[in-house]
């Protein structure tokens, strides 16, 4: 995918995070977001410095647009671009990165792509949870939401992840 | 160059994320009272543990100067502990002096023993005061916690006495507050075990009892303590022979005290 065409959908994504966000609310317990797995999709060759502005960019937009606490989905966000890189090597290998190529369900395997979405769902939610409790709730209650959040995230990412990362051999 | 530009890269990344995250806490911190409170603990944890961190680094960098700072001190307080040291020594010479109780018409010198013999049948020893100091012949020797001997000859800065532990001498003590005197002596073994011996059958005394000296003889004031009975035994169905555990241990001898009788020469002179 040209990388004009990897933005458009990204605004796409982050308008339906906002509504994800806005109006999507079915418990307490459990937290739905993409943003995670549209981090990880941004294009590899973009170096993690800028990686981590757009996140930081998109993170701020979700908050400003949502019913949310400012900074927090950027708080969370960030680290996840900044991990990405290192979460693709372990994750693909290093053949991918050295390769320049981006990730995808059909060239990687299903598993890898569930296996590497989790991980940056799990770092966002464990991040996101915790400074939105601010040491207020208990931890059952922050554990139970990082356990339910976790696979509604992955199986929402999952809708999102071949629009982001297409197989270019298709 | 591709490696190093690589470093740098990394280091720019990791300034960019820092720099990311400070900027989304403090938008956090500004716009929820929660996370503001929260922010601020974490930070004061932080910073806590940073001065902390530092300041222990520099306590081990000042280790050296602190060490140099011990170094001197304790020269100081062994300069003092030798002053120290010397007043002890002096006091110890004075408490003998002035520690003992002082008996009217007897005068008292303070003396060091300079040698003594424990291990004969008929010990000696020799103190550091003579004639020059005002020691005469047969004065008494004595310690707090007794009587050690009696001053046998003298020279112009030296004396020689016999020892308690000497079987040639006895003194006059009495056993109890008002009780029966009698002739004590060494036993001739232990370092501080003797007998009082010739103390009349009717007069009743408990083991235990404190053994005095009786001031009798004009050679040792009266009532210093000598020792405590132990054990007794009827001699010749005449006499009680007590045994007597002497307050004063021989081995642990150093200063005493000569203490003459004034009146010696007056007493003597009214019996012949």
């Amino acid at each position: 995918m040209r990388k004009t065409g990897f933005f458009a959908v990204y605004v796409i994504l982050v308008v339906a995070q906002l509504l994800l966000s806005n109006y999507f609310h079915i418990t307490q317990y459990i937290l739905l977001t993409i943003l995670p797995v549209m981090v990880l999709c941004i294009p590899l060759k973009i170096n993690t410095s800028l990686t981590m502005l757009i996140a930081f960019v998109t993170g701020l937009t979700v908050d400003l647009l949502s019913e949310g606490l400012l900074g927090l989905n950027a708080l969370a966000l960030v680290p996840v671009a900044f991990a990405r890189k290192e979460m693709v090597r372990l994750i693909f290998g290093e053949e991918l990165l050295a390769r320049g190529e981006d990730f995808s369900v059909r060239r990687s395997g299903l598993g890898q792509v569930v296996l590497a979405m989790a991980l940056a769902q799990a770092l966002f939610l464990f991040i996101y949870i915790w400074a939105d409790s601010a040491g207020t709730r208990p931890f059952w209650f922050n554990f139970v939401r990082f356990i339910c959040s976790l696979p509604a995230g992955v199986l929402v990412s999952l809708l999102v992840v071949d629009t982001l990362a297409p197989d270019s051999r298709k | 160059m591709r490696n190093g530009n690589s470093w740098i890269q990394r280091l720019v990344a990791i300034a960019i994320f820092i720099l990311l995250e400070i900027a989304s806490l403090n938008m956090l911190r500004r716009n929820a009272p929660l996370q503001r409170m929260w922010v601020a603990r974490a930070a004061h944890g932080f910073m806590g543990s940073i001065w902390g961190s530092s300041q222990r680094i520099g306590d081990y960098f000042a280790l050296k100067r602190i060490n140099a700072g011990l170094a001197e001190e304790n020269a100081e307080l062994r300069r003092e502990n030798a002053q120290l040291q010397d007043i002890i020594h002096q006091a110890k010479v004075d408490t003998m002096r002035y520690g003992i109780s002082r008996v009217k018409g007897f005068t008292y010198v303070p003396c060091e023993i300079r040698k003594i013999s424990r291990n004969k049948q008929h010990n000696y020893m020799i103190l550091d005061k003579g004639r020059e100091d005002g020691i005469q012949e047969n004065s008494g020797v004595i310690t707090r916690n007794g009587v050690v001997g009696i001053v046998e000859s003298v020279s112009e800065h030296y004396c020689y006495a016999l020892s308690l532990q000497n079987t040639d001498i006895s003194v006059s003590a009495r056993i109890g507050e008002e009780g029966a005197t009698g002739l004590l002596s060494w036993d001739g073994y232990s370092s501080n075990g003797a007998s009082l011996r010739e103390i009349p059958l009717q007069y009743k005394f408990e083991k235990g009892d404190t053994v005095y000296t009786s001031g009798h003889s004009l050679v040792f004031p009266p009532d210093i303590p000598l020792g405590v009975a132990g054990d007794s035994r009827v001699v010749n169905g005449q006499v009680n022979e007590i045994k007597v555990t002497l307050f004063q241990d021989f081995t642990a001898l150093r200063y005493v005290t000569v203490a003459f009788n004034n009146a010696k020469k007056e007493v003597e002179g009214l019996a012949k």
